[in-house]
């Protein structure tokens, strides 16, 4: 404790300052350096894992995982968790496809959904923020009463026939199928809106110390309600991606995907117990995390083992992260 | 010169009781105005008025001879008046530079945050501080309290603030790190900055106030220049009558060495601690804030275990490695936060009371609810708890009276040794007497008292012996014959030269 | 009478005061609903979740929570077939093996938050992702069945006209409202609870008591696990999915309040069959089951939302 308040301790030298960077990402170069490492690793056992197909299943395939991360990342950095994110999804999913097939216009049923998501989770924030509802009450009450509604109503039926020009997840543009821009660019923008916006800074604020950022002026309530919102916009946008994968939508929820969610951004350097994380990180770690699940195949181990594997790498990375806190402290 | 902050006849109430009665008190650019008083006199809710967090229920607030009223501590900061808390309120996770800067950064095109501009903003804050060795980019969370405390200073400056209100600073620094804080107070004051600083250590009142104003159970008591008062005039106004009369001790009959500390040591907290308690006697501990005397407390009832040396309880050693095994060998801790430690708020006096010995009062873990409430009633008279009975909430409760079930709860495990941490912080005067009347009636019984008070009056007042902490170690030790507010206070307060450090 | 035991009464005597008015709605709706066979067999369905629930009363009065239960409950299911079929172990082994196991689950959940102090939210999140992982890794999706006869005893039989389970619901519900109500170990759920601190500088033994709780909510998530093998006879590995949702809407339904320190076994059993005769209510007048989750949702949300409001005038 002492040290680094000493006078005699020098200036940080400039040329410190790239591994401070380093050091700054720790967990988005962890995460690069893991996912070249498995496919270095994975394709030397069975080379065709670097096959077109394959490739493009992992990174357009998964992108839409990453685009909720997103979300799922603001909602944690500030203090918050959502479990229900993939039921939000699947219903979302099933609005736009029942827009598409009965002859709406395609850009409503692109929009609808992201504004079905902004508004239904405005109301999930709303809960948390005013009515003071730990979230993790409020998304699992939601996630019940989002898959049951869903199931319900359209018990399990597959749409199909969607008009070809609906299928945006199936577009490209220079060779590169929409989904990887959408994730790319969103992620890009999204990760400089958290660093060079005012709002971006409070989430973290909000997530790192409540009662600072109160005595700071920071409206707690109604930012909690926007960070929901806007991850609800972002669970909006996967759904369309998730919707038009393939040709035929079934109307379900897809199993595990908000464990799958949650997992990308936790480890991807999200704390869970809020305040610090970036959304580059949690968009490596559902790239990872795909790139895991395709290798098992190629590896011959039974894909039943994924979730395992999900398990695992939360218990790590959060065990790591509490280490962390209690070395700083 | 006409003041730039002036507060006339505040008051403020909680819940009915008078936390500030009628207060004045003003400062001027360019000026050290010291605020003090003991504990519970009103400071912290006089800095919280003036700060904007706290409206007060009567009174006047001028800035520059304009009246105003704050609703938010917002508008108190948009008024050039800036608050650095005790309890440091700063973002662990983010930069130095975002700290200083959170909710008023600079912005370039598209409103964007301009982080270039922060961090040399934040870097010019810091150089004026004489901080040069504090990297803006480092996470606030890794900085050490010093530093911290350079950044909150730093955040209240970035916003150009006129009156710097700063509470009891420097009392979790080491004596190096206060001095700078000094300097860095001085030069604050030379470049016009109104500085509000509370403060327990005379020595830093006496380098730096150019006024002192002296709060006592909430009331004015009175504002003095410096060069017109002493030392002992301050503290006879702080404590408002002779030390004496106010505390009842009685001479008890000093038995057998209880417990005794040999050379114990918890990390580098608590460091070479040694001395002997005698049944029937209080030994009184004193010393500022971070001493460590909450930490060897702490050590000795388990919480933090001792990292070496040797407890001995009647002549027998012992370990103790945590609260249920002192507890267990008829040691007591009245701690020092009671709504966090003491007290289980949201429940009765009759579980709170029973509490620590469920196991004395069940068979077969079964626990016999009519001993208890036997038990619950007997305490609740002995020790003179006003409640409705022993079915009302603790919270319901006034801080004498929290305070009083306590001290019932850990008395009731029939300890040998009890350890008071802070017992009469935060409650009024009439209860203070009774928990000082309770304290020499236990140790009349045969109980060996431990007794640790940031309050000079009360540690003289009430101790047979005094053993004075500094920096984790005993630095001095007094018989309630030598133990002056003089001798005590110095040794306090004495630079603390440790052949390591130097 | 004090001011709490008013409070907690309160909310108790609303809830038999709601459960009477569900159950005569039910009775008017459909004479199907007050035939005895009709009750047993709902308290049949109701075992498992309640078995669970009466542990997760304790969880919850900490100031914890256990996601892990439905996976915990699935992993067990597999263990006891593993364990039976392609180990060959005798079933009475095999079950106790299988419970042993959910144990040991429990055990972790606690260390994990107990040693590493990671939020008990987060460390059941995770280990409800990694044993239900577990679950399908070692099952591959196969089930096991061919149990013998005897074995269905326990999740299909009766005794004196009861069904099995409700009997063994019914001794722990009385084992764990003694325990809760009127033993040291209860005191110290309660303080640990609504004051942590407050409770380890009494000399409880916060750390201990949280790692029971955590070890005896595994331990019935397997019982509750081997009851469910023999009502269904076969083992699969998605057992349980979702069970975490009924139990901590039971609780939380009792009046348990989820920032822990107070709460109730009397009213954790009156949750849990007011839970399941709406249930079965809505079954009847037509709902499909994924409807009934619909309104579990929502009575979770709403259940909570009056909760706070009740509290926060109590704290006033």
């Amino acid at each position: 404790m002492m040290t680094a308040s000493s006078p005699a301790v020098p200036r940080t030298a400039p040329a410190m300052r790239p591994m401070k960077r380093i050091a700054a990402y720790g967990q988005e170069f962890i995460l690069l350096g893991a996912i070249v490492a498995l496919f270095v690793v994975v394709s030397f056992v069975n080379p065709r894992f670097l096959g077109a197909n394959n490739i493009s299943n992992i990174f357009a395939g998964n992108a839409y995982i990453a685009v909720a991360a997103i979300g799922m990342s603001l909602v944690i950095i500030s203090g918050h968790i959502d479990v229900a994110v993939g039921s939000l999804i699947g219903v979302l999913a099933t609005i736009s496809g029942t827009l598409a097939v009965n002859g709406y216009p395609i850009w409503l049923a692109w929009l609808v959904p992201v504004l079905v998501g902004i508004v239904v989770n405005a109301g999930v924030g709303a809960l948390i923020a005013y009515l003071r509802i730990p979230s993790i009450v409020v998304t699992l009450g939601m996630l019940s009463i989002l898959k049951g509604g869903l199931i319900s109503v359209t018990a399990g039926a597959w749409i199909t026939n969607l008009p070809a020009d609906y299928l945006i997840a199936q577009f490209r543009l220079f060779g590169i199928p929409s989904p990887v821009w959408f994730m790319v660019i969103l992620t890009a923008l999204v990760a400089f809106w958290m660093r060079y916006s005012g709002f971006g800074r409070t989430i973290y604020a909000i997530g790192g110390n409540v009662e600072a950022a109160r005595v700071a002026g920071i409206q707690v309530e109604r930012s909690t309600v926007i960070v929901f919102a806007i991850h609800g916009a972002f669970a909006g946008i996967a759904a369309v991606l998730f919707a038009t994968q393939l040709q035929v939508i079934q109307s379900t929820v897809p199993p595990n995907l908000e464990l799958t969610v949650i997992t990308a951004s936790v480890v991807g350097g999200v704390s869970i117990l809020g305040g610090t994380g970036t959304v580059i990180g949690s968009t490596l770690a559902a790239i990872l995390f795909a790139a895991i699940a395709s290798s098992l195949i190629f590896l011959n181990v039974s894909a039943y083992w994924l979730r395992s594997v999900q398990g695992l790498l939360i218990l790590i990375t959060v065990l790591a992260d509490m280490a962390r806190r209690r070395r700083l402290r | 010169m006409q003041p730039i902050l002036a507060l006339e006849g505040v008051s403020k109430s909680f819940a009915g009781v008078k936390a500030l009665k009628d207060v004045s008190f003003d400062v001027r650019p360019g000026e050290v105005h010291a605020l003090m008083g003991e504990n519970g006199a009103g400071k912290s809710t006089l800095i919280k008025v003036i700060a904007g967090v706290h409206a007060p229920d009567s009174g006047e607030i001028r800035v520059n001879g304009e009246l105003v009223r704050f609703a938010t501590p917002r508008e108190a900061r948009a008024a050039g008046i800036a608050t650095v808390y005790q309890e440091l309120l700063l973002f662990p996770e983010l930069s130095v530079a975002e700290n200083i800067y959170l909710g008023h950064a600079p912005r370039m095109t598209m409103n964007a945050l301009d982080w270039t501009k922060m961090r040399d903003g934040a870097r010019r804050l810091l150089d004026d501080l004489d901080s040069h060795d504090l990297d803006v980019d480092a996470r606030v969370g890794s900085l050490s309290v010093a530093n911290r405390q350079r950044v909150e200073i730093a955040k209240a400056l970035s916003q150009d603030a006129r009156v710097l209100i700063m509470d009891e600073p420097t009392a979790a620094l080491s004596d190096t790190d206060a001095r700078r804080l000094m300097d860095v107070v001085r030069r604050l004051r030379d470049r016009g900055v109104a500085i509000v600083y509370v403060s327990h250590r005379m020595p830093e009142i006496f380098a730096l106030a150019t006024r002192v104003t002296v709060l006592r159970d909430g009331a004015y008591v009175g504002t003095r220049d410096i060069g017109d008062i002493t030392e002992a005039d301050l503290v006879s106004m702080m404590v408002g009558r002779p030390v004496d009369q106010l505390f009842p001790k009685t001479d008890a009959e000093i038995g057998a060495p209880v417990l005794e500390l040999r050379n114990i040591a918890y990390r580098d907290e608590v460091e070479d601690i040694s001395f002997t308690i005698r049944a029937g006697e209080i030994v009184g501990i004193a010393g500022l804030i971070g001493s460590g005397r909450t930490e060897l407390a702490l050590t000795i009832f388990g919480i933090t275990p001792a990292t070496s040396g040797e407890i001995l309880l009647d002549g027998k050693p012992v370990r103790i490695t945590d609260p249920k095994q002192a507890r267990d060998l008829g040691i007591a801790y009245v701690p020092e936060d009671r709504g966090l430690q003491g007290l289980i708020k949201p429940q009765t006096i009759r579980e709170n009371l029973s509490l620590a010995l469920l196991d004395r009062i069940s068979t077969a873990t079964i626990v016999d609810r009519a001993k208890e409430s036997r038990l619950a009633r007997e305490l609740i008279q002995r020790f003179g708890i006003r409640a409705r009975g022993p079915e009302q909430l603790v919270k319901q409760l006034s801080g004498g009276n929290q305070q009083k079930v306590v001290l019932a709860k850990w008395v009731a495990t029939e300890p040998r040794v009890l350890i008071m941490d802070e017992p009469t912080r935060g409650i009024d005067v009439g209860a203070k007497a009774e928990i000082h009347a309770l304290m020499s009636r236990l140790a009349g019984q045969g109980l060996a008292v431990l007794m640790i008070s940031s309050e000079l009056p009360e540690v003289l007042g009430m101790s047979d012996r005094v053993l004075v902490m500094n920096n984790g170690r005993i630095v001095a030790e007094f018989d309630r014959a030598e133990a002056t507010p003089d001798s005590v206070g110095t040794a306090m307060m004495q630079s603390q030269t440790l052949p390591e450090v130097a | 009478m004090t001011a709490t035991l008013r409070s907690l009464l309160r909310h108790e005597t609303i809830l038999a005061i709601l459960l009477v008015l569900v159950l005569a709605a039910l009775a008017t709706q459909s004479d199907r609903f007050f035939t005895t066979a009709n009750l047993l067999n709902q308290g049949r369905l109701m075992a498992e979740v309640g078995l669970v629930a009466l542990v997760m009363t304790f969880v919850i009065v900490t100031g914890g929570i256990d996601l892990s239960v439905g996976s915990i409950l699935g992993l067990t299911a597999i263990l006891l077939g593993v364990f039976w079929h392609n180990l060959g172990l005798p079933l009475p082994v095999a079950m106790v093996l299988a419970i042993v196991a959910a144990g040991i689950g429990g055990l972790i959940n606690g260390l994990i938050i107990t040693r590493f102090k990671v939020p008990p939210l987060i460390a059941t999140l995770a280990t409800l992702a990694l044993y239900r992982g577990l679950a399908e890794g070692i099952s591959q999706a196969r089930s096991v069945r061919g149990y013998p006869e005897w074995f269905f005893v326990l999740g299909q039989g009766e005794v004196l006209g009861v069904p099995t389970q409700l009997w063994i619901l019914g001794a722990l519900v009385v084992i764990a409202a003694v325990v809760l109500g009127l033993t040291t170990f209860g005191r110290a759920t309660y303080a640990t609870g609504a004051n942590e601190t407050g409770a380890r500088f009494s000399g409880i033994g916060v750390d201990r008591t949280k790692l029971l709780i955590y070890t005896a909510s595994g331990l019935v998530a397997g019982l509750a696990g081997v009851i469910f093998v023999s009502r269904v006879s076969t083992t699969r590995s998605d057992m349980g999915t979702g069970l975490e949702l009924d139990v901590i809407t039971a609780v939380v339904l009792g009046g348990t309040s989820i920032f822990g320190g107070r709460g109730t076994i009397i009213g954790t059993v009156l949750g849990l069959i007011l839970m399941q005769a709406l249930k079965n209510g809505l079954a009847l007048s037509g709902v499909k089951g994924d409807g009934t989750i619909v309104v579990i949702g929502l009575v979770l949300i709403l259940a909570i939302v009056a909760s706070n409001l009740f509290s926060r005038e109590g704290d006033g």
